[in-house]
């Protein structure tokens, strides 16, 4: 991240400017600029730690027997940790780097409400991702993500237990970063700004860390029973001994449903930027997306037991599988919202507005599967199969991942002063659109002929499928690289961004690109309304934005220079 | 990378203190709704063995006496009381006032949780143990201590803070219109006091 540059204005306010350096994030900081890169940093390394992780799923998977893996224990590890990494230590901690990056910037203001507390959440981070990892030299845990007793307390190794302590690092971590998102979000609005002018990243990031706040500590409860359970000879789990084996599968998933919108909220929030910047056009229905966020955060708490269906009583699974069909309607909502915002619009067709319209297409595919898994004669025909699992990675890559993507390439040149190569995003997109599908669609198939999910051995009959599977996860997981090349050549050798590329009407451009240190010269003035692309007065303030804070020339600002012009284009 | 930790530290010394009080303690309030759900998960895992082991929650119950825990409450409660007035007095501008009210808060926390280890020892004698030895009195006993022990280190971590305060005081950091730090230690230490009367009451009564 060397070219990575904060440049305090010449000539405003004679202050002497300011250049990072890699260095800079490498060490405490409490602005919520390094912060988020910090956050957005880490994830990335996860990712590519967990997408590691999935290659050799397939690889083993490339044959029906176990060969690569040395036994089925070495394999239950590799999924256990993949599921782990992929949610707790890449896509929550992308989101919060995205949200500390951009939701003080699109509030106008100068910081969070707590930067040191911010700072704090994210350097939890770093320990609870060792400690996740510590686990292969102790016995790494074996009950898959989900760790249900009595896998988890009486079968796995002590990796387990580090695997407990680091998602409760990973917790507070979330918590902290959310309280400090929700307080943020109340008390430091600028002027003119109330609820429903905020951009609809922030009602999706409000929205989360409401979920956050109220579901996480749910998690916290049940892994401190499951580390007594582990270390300190409780049986709160264990029936042999008077405890209770789905008080488990009950509080987690009391956490980990609304954790599922934890994930896939703040990527709803990004489309709704994208979809609206890259088709000039006013987002239809705002206020039927915002308030549809936080429906889904209040529904998100009465459907956790549609994960259960298979070990619950019996007359409980019809109330839960109406509650789990009532909150695909505020998903409906959103979806149709977004259609009708690109509708008639002017599309512009960059990397980042084709990853948005992908995620609309991949995430409708993973919303009807999910409506199909909520009905209980159905479920209760692929619980435990490839069909879940294909669901659940429509959902997590072709929702949260895909629009992680368009939101990188849409945010890139206001977080470090240079273009994304387009050039090589549409590659990254041409290749990563048709490999995802290929490789989680068919699982669909595979899961309805009833392959079970997290074997490593499998029936000969499905060898056609996960092969075809297996050589699409291998081009998208080559793909990924495709996007980080582009990020490191980019830093480097990037089209100079100017303060407002994509002509958004959002406060995070009404700055220079990189933002100075102290985000904004003097207080902006927000655009009466976020989203009002394609009149006059837009046009005109897009305009004055890019004349006022053009293009950042680091030569402008590099002491040696000594020049005092800013440059404008 | 100084300067701009400087200048974000500078630029927050801009937002009125008044500002500054409405978010702290709007995020003492959350932080503190995610703590009831904690105490939530722990409490709802005893309830719902109390409630379908009757006879073993009245064994123990005999056994144990309420006496002891009875009057310890009347403790916790009397300490939310100190609080409060210690808060009153600075208020009043009586720094010395606080002091001497904070230090009482901290006193009967610390006999708060020396009581409570006297009656784990009582029980533990009693065969009411953490871990599973067999035996109804260990399966109430694991689902006893994790929310009561839970709730003693958040008295101990109260006693810590108001330890904190004193010494703060005593550096002279508050004013009769610089309260902020106590009003905000005062919203965890009566959350712990009611946390604390749902337990007796769920625990004890029922």
């Amino acid at each position: 991240m060397a070219a990575v540059t904060a440049p305090t204005l010449p000539g405003v306010a004679g202050e002497e400017p300011t250049r990072l350096h890699v260095s800079d994030y490498l060490r405490w900081s409490v602005d919520h600029k390094i912060i988020g890169v910090q956050y957005m940093a880490t994830a990335l390394f996860f990712f590519i730690f967990g997408g590691a992780l999935a290659m050799l799923i397939r690889w083993e998977l490339l044959t029906p027997a176990i060969d690569l893996m040395a036994d089925g224990q070495a394999y239950n590890s590799l999924f256990s940790i993949h599921g782990t990494v992929m949610i707790f230590l890449w896509i929550i901690p992308m989101i919060a780097g995205l949200g500390n990056y951009l939701v003080p910037l699109m509030l106008g203001a100068k910081d969070m409400a707590f930067p040191w507390l911010n700072a704090f959440a994210f350097w939890l981070i770093p320990p609870a991702g060792m400690l996740m990892i510590l686990g292969y030299f102790v016995g790494q845990t074996e009950a898959g993500w989900t760790s249900y007793p009595p896998l988890s307390t009486l079968f796995s190794g002590d990796g387990q237990t580090l695997w407990a302590l680091s998602l409760h690092l990973l917790g507070i971590s979330s918590i902290l970063g959310s309280i400090n998102f929700i307080v943020t979000i109340r008390n430091m609005r600028p002027a003119g700004m109330g609820y429903f002018q905020m951009p609809l990243f922030v009602w999706a990031v409000l929205a989360t860390s409401i979920i956050v706040v109220m579901a996480t500590p749910f998690l916290a409860g049940a892994l401190t029973l499951l580390i007594l359970d582990r270390v300190a000879g409780t049986a709160f789990f264990n029936p042999a001994q008077g405890g209770d084996v789905l008080l488990w599968q009950n509080v987690f998933w009391f956490y980990s449903h609304p954790a599922v919108y934890i994930m896939v909220l703040p990527a709803f929030g990004v489309i709704s930027e994208l979809l609206a910047v890259h088709s000039r056009k006013p987002v239809f229905g705002y206020r039927a997306i915002a308030l549809s966020s936080m429906a889904i955060a209040l529904v998100g708490f009465t459907v956790w037991a549609h994960h259960m269906f298979t070990s619950l009583t019996p007359e409980l699974r019809i109330p839960f599988m109406i509650t789990s069909m009532i909150i695909a309607v505020p998903t409906g909502i959103k979806v149709f919202s977004w259609l009708g915002t690109i509708w008639g619009g002017k599309i512009h067709f960059t990397s980042a507005m084709l990853f948005a319209l992908s995620f609309l297409s991949m995430f409708v595919i993973g919303g009807i599967s999910g409506v199909m898994l909520g009905s209980v004669p159905w479920d209760i025909h692929v619980h435990d199969t490839y069909f879940v699992v294909s669901h659940l990675h429509f959902v997590l890559f072709g929702g949260s991942v895909l629009a992680i993507y368009g939101g990188i390439y849409h945010w890139f040149p206001k977080i470090t002063g240079r273009m994304l190569d387009e050039r090589l995003g549409k590659i990254h997109f041409w290749i990563t659109y048709p490999a995802f599908f290929l490789t989680f669609f068919p699982m669909h198939l595979a899961g309805m002929l009833g392959m079970p999910r997290r074997v490593a051995q499998y029936a000969p009959e499905f060898q056609t499928l996960n092969v075809i599977i297996s050589i699409a996860a291998f081009v998208l997981g080559i793909s990924t690289f495709i996007l980080l090349y582009n990020i490191v050549w980019s830093l480097y050798h990037g089209e100079k961004a100017s303060a407002n590329p994509w002509r958004a009407l959002t406060l995070e451009w009404a700055t220079s690109s990189p933002p100075p240190s102290t985000n904004f010269i003097g207080d902006p003035v927000p655009f009466p309304n976020p989203y009002g692309y394609g009149t006059e007065a837009a046009y005109n303030y897009v305009e004055s934005q890019n004349k006022k804070y053009g293009t950042v020339n680091p030569a402008d600002y590099l002491p040696a220079e000594k020049s005092t012009a800013v440059t404008s284009e | 990378m100084a300067a701009i930790e400087q200048h974000v530290e500078h630029e927050h010394g801009h937002a009125s203190p008044q500002a500054r009080l409405e978010n702290l303690k709007f995020a003492t309030w959350l932080y503190l709704a995610s703590e009831v759900i904690i105490f939530t998960v722990l409490i709802a895992t005893y309830v719902v063995f109390s409630l379908n082991n009757r006879d073993v929650v009245h064994e123990v119950h005999e056994k144990a006496g309420i006496m002891l825990v009875a009057f310890n409450t009347f403790l916790l409660l009397a300490s939310s009381w100190a609080m409060v007035m210690g808060l009153r007095q600075l208020k009043l501008g009586n720094r010395q006032g606080l002091i001497s009210w904070i230090s009482l808060t901290a006193l009967l926390g610390v006999i708060f949780v020396s009581l409570q280890y006297v009656e784990y020892r009582t029980l533990s004698d009693a065969g009411v143990v953490l871990f599973y030895s067999g035996g109804a009195l260990s399966e109430f006993g694991m689902r006893f201590y994790a929310p009561t022990a839970f709730h003693g280190a958040h008295v101990i971590v109260g006693v810590l803070w108001a330890l904190f305060i004193i010494w703060n005081a005593r550096r002279g950091n508050y004013s009769a219109t610089n309260y902020a730090g106590v009003e905000i230690f005062g919203l965890y230490w009566h959350f712990v006091d009611v946390v604390w009367i749902f337990l007796f009451t769920f625990i004890y009564l029922i």
